[in-house]
Order: C-alpha cells, then structure tokens, then sequence
C-alpha cells in the first residue's frame, strides 16, 4: 500500500475504532473496578453474549468461580503497579454454562499522570490448546502406571507358559518311561527273536527314546532352576567340580582324562543348583574334548575386590566365537551330534543358575584349541572369611 | 502256609507290569497285590470295602506306593497308614517317577524307589530296611 493510498484518518480515533471491531480475537476496554467498557463482536462471539449483555456488567459475573480469587490478585498488582500487563490462561463461563480456557493479555492504559486508568484485554480461545495439555499430562502420569500393568501381564503371561511348559514334561514322562523301558527288554530279552533289520529298528527306537528322555530332563531341570527357593549357604566349589569329574569318568572309565580342580574354591550359594551348573559346564568340556587323545579340563577359581570368577577351560574343538551370542540361547547346538553336540539346554540351564546367583556366564573360544567358561559372581556369593 | 503278601499300588498299567517283572526277577515268592488307587489299597489294609471278608491281621510284608494316584493321593494314602496302630510300622517304599520328588523326606515313608522299578535297586533299598525275601527256585513258576 502506498503512502498516497493510506486512507486519509490512519491514526484516527475512527480508525481505531475500527481495528478494534474487525480484530479476530476479543478485545475489550475495562475500567479499574473491572466493569466492561467497551467490547468488540469477536469477544462476544467468544462468550456467547451480545453487547448490551457485557457492556456495564462485571467481568466477574462472567469469570469461573475457581478463577475470581487470582482475577482479584491480578486487579491489585496492575492497580498497585507491581505489574504492568497479565498474560495467562484464565477460565471464564460461556453464557450457556460451559467452561472456556482463554489465553487473556492485559495491558495497562494510563493517565497524563502515569497512574492506571482502564485496561486494554485480549481473549484467545485456548480451550483447543488445554485439551491437547491436559490429555499429554494425563497420558505422562498414567505411563508409568500402564508400564507397570503390562509388566505385570507380561509376568502372568511367562509364569503360565512356564507353568505349561512343566506340566507337558512332566506329564510326558511317565509315556517315555514305558516306550524306553519296553524297547530295552525287547533289547536285552528278546533280540533273538528279530533279524538285524529288526534289532537295527530297534535301536534307532533306542536312540530316538533317550534323546526324548534327555529334553525332558532338561526342560523340567530349566523350569525347576527357574521357579525353585535359591538357597543360601556356604558350597564347596571344588568338592562338587571333584564329584561331578567323578561322575563323568565313571560313566566312560575306558576314556583317558586329567580334571584338575583348584582347591579351596569356596562359594555362597544353592548347592544343589551349583552342582548342576558344574554338571553342564564339565560334561560340554568332555563332549567336546571327543577328538583329543585325553579329555583335560582345569576348574579355577581367582577371588577379587568385586566378587569370585570361577571357569573351566577345555582344549577341545572349541566353537567360533561369531556365534558366542547365541550359546546360550536354549536350543541352540553349534556342533552337529558327531561333535558331541546335545540338545542345547545345557547352556540355558548354566546361565540361568548363574543368573540366579546374581552373577554371569560368560565364554571364550578358539576352534581347534579349546574354550574357556567363566562365571563371574559378585561378592555376596563370596563366604565371609 | 503262603508268604505274606506285597502290595503294590500303581495306577499305570505299565509301570505295573514292570515292576511285576522286576519282582520276578528277584524271584520273590511273595504273592503281588495289586491295588489301582489309594482307596484300593486302604479297603485291603483295613480289610473293608472291596476287601471286606479278608482277615485284617494279614498284612503284607511290604507296600510299594505310587505317589501319584486317581481319588485318593500317595500322601493320603500314607497318613491314613501311619494313623492306625496296625499298620502304623508297616513298611511303605513310594515308587518316585520324578527324581527330585525323591529326596523330599517329607513323607513318613521308609525308603524311595525310582521309576522304573529295577530288581537291583528293589534289593538294595529293601536289604537297608531289614527285610528278608523267600524266594522261588530257578526256572520255577
């Protein structure tokens, strides 16, 4: 717009008047006690009054109930001049009854003498914007409610499938008692009676049965690991690692093998648990010791400011540290069975009872060399001295 | 005069039949009693029930308990036992299909047979509790 353009009263009280009733938001002057002096259309479409209903009447006949007590503040600070101007939310009544959010700026008209004399008001609907606050508010507060109501269903929904888990195993295996017990005395009574097409079946049965047989062990072991009262109490690290070598030899008496033990490794803990864990970590380290002339395998243990680390190197095939991350995932095999590969719950079954002792279970490896299983406890595992 | 009896009692017909085979592995000459569940077994001890008309003062040597049983369970079953001053030393083994359950020592048993019943265990557990067998001849029956 050009100057020569400008209308001729730019500046002039009818100018302004103008700009007041053509504003798209609420304007209005009011007077010190808070009488409304002069309104325009956009604050009335705002209230749902007409003109003649707000001018001369009160702006706290129209203000919220719950918003007269700071309204009255905010008079007293402008009238004192503590304050030159209010910009904030503020809850008025329509006229219809319902509750309005505005965002209300009050600016300060002065006198010659620099003393207040009416205030200039702008209203904004800002009943949009407080919706879209309070619902964020609301959702913050009540997030970490929901976190925890789906914790907890996430828990009643593992402990059931767990609980699932248990019941099938242990329901199935009064069914693999029968088939492995009869295909052993059809084995050893009545072999004569078949040819060796019939005995070759009847091993493959055999075979087949045991495997059944293990997984089910060891699916009933991992839940009883997982729900069991850990207990508590001074274990002899070493004894049991003793026990357990003892164990494996006689299961294969013919088999060359050295187990060295530390002595005196002593640890806080379920024993009966402890001895499983051992149980898992030597019978992996003679499975896979299979190729070498003789299984050797050294139980260690090294005591320090944090806690206990205890392991047990092998020098078997050892396993490509690529797939570490997936040792200990229950099913997994890296080792086909011709490697001494098992069902692969064996591991599953380690971590957890390490777990469960507040500690973790940890592996190393080089194919070809050998591996080394570490468990790192921390010093509640450790008996005081 | 016949030996005294042994009671077995087990609900699945197989581990039945196993342990009736390893009983006769051992050649015992005992009679088998078999009882398919706890109320079963209480009608024999007590000579009621299916079993009224038996004479009660013939009790059997030995019972061999499946824990686990229809109506009346393993637990039941051995209280009741251990309740009446007849039977309360008689000698009762619990036949354990799970291990774990076997090393409870919660129950007033006398020993522990895991599943399933083998002649060599069956001799080492009852050997330990004192008791004697007849036995039968070789290639008798």
């Amino acid at each position: 717009m050009r100057a020569s353009d400008a209308p001729a009263d730019i500046g002039s009280d009818a100018h302004f008047r103008l700009a007041m009733a053509s504003a798209g938001i609420g304007m209005a002057i009011v007077s010190r006690d808070g009488t409304w002096l002069n309104v325009n259309p956009a604050l009335c479409r705002l209230l749902g009054y007409s003109r003649e209903e707000l001018t001369g009447r009160n702006i706290r006949e129209v203000t919220h109930p719950d918003e007269l007590a700071r309204t009255a503040e905010w008079f007293a600070a402008l009238l004192q001049g503590d304050v030159d101007s209010i910009d904030a939310e503020k809850r008025y009544r329509h006229r219809d009854g319902h509750t309005l959010w505005v965002h209300l700026n009050v600016g300060t008209m002065r006198g010659a003498d620099g003393a207040p004399e009416y205030f200039i008001c702008q209203l904004r609907d800002a009943t949009a914007q407080h919706a879209a606050e309070a619902a964020l508010r609301e959702l913050n507060d009540t997030l970490e409610r929901r976190v925890a109501e789906r914790t907890a269903e996430l828990e009643a929904l593992n402990q059931q499938l767990e609980l699932f888990a248990f019941g099938v195993s242990h329901d199935l295996r009064a069914p693999v008692r029968s088939i492995d017990s009869f295909s052993l005395l059809l084995e050893q009574r009545h072999a004569g009676q078949l040819d060796a097409t019939g005995r070759e079946y009847l091993q493959r049965i055999r075979t087949a049965v045991g495997g059944m047989g293990a997984l089910i062990d060891g699916l009933l072991e991992l839940a009883r690991t997982n729900r069991a009262e850990l207990k508590r109490e001074p274990a002899d690290f070493s004894l049991l690692a003793d026990w357990v070598a003892a164990e494996l030899q006689e299961a294969e008496p013919g088999r060359a093998a050295e187990i060295s033990v530390q002595p005196g490794l002593r640890v806080v803990g379920d024993e009966r648990m402890l001895k499983v864990l051992l149980g898992q970590l030597l019978q992996n380290a003679w499975k896979f010791s299979r190729g070498r002339e003789r299984v050797e395998i050294e139980v260690g243990g090294r005591q320090d400011a944090a806690g206990l680390q205890l392991w047990v190197r092998d020098h078997g095939c050892g396993f490509d540290m690529a797939y570490a991350g997936r040792l200990f995932e229950p099913f997994q095999r890296l080792h086909g069975p011709e490697q001494g590969g098992g069902l692969g719950l064996g591991l599953a079954i380690a971590r957890r009872i390490v777990e469960r002792h507040g500690g973790q279970l940890g592996a190393e490896s080089m194919p070809g060399v050998g591996s080394t299983f570490r468990i790192t406890l921390p010093a509640n595992a450790v008996p005081a001295a | 005069m016949t030996a005294a009896a042994i009671l077995l009692v087990e609900d699945n017909p197989d581990d039945l039949e196993l342990t009736r085979i390893a009983l006769d592995d051992a050649r015992l000459a005992h009679p088998l009693v078999v009882a398919r569940d706890g109320v079963e077994a209480l009608d024999y001890l007590f000579a009621r029930g299916v079993h009224a008309g038996r004479d009660p003062r013939a009790l059997p040597a030995l019972v061999l308990l499946d824990l686990h049983l229809p109506r009346l369970d393993g637990d039941a079953v051995v209280a009741a036992i251990r309740a009446e001053p007849a039977t309360r030393t008689l000698p009762v083994v619990a036949l354990a299909g799970d291990p774990a359950a076997a090393v409870d020592g919660a129950l007033a048993v006398d020993g522990y047979l895991p599943k399933p019943v083998e002649c060599t265990r069956f001799e080492q557990v009852t050997a330990a509790l004192g008791l004697a067998w007849q036995r039968r001849p070789p290639d008798a029956r």
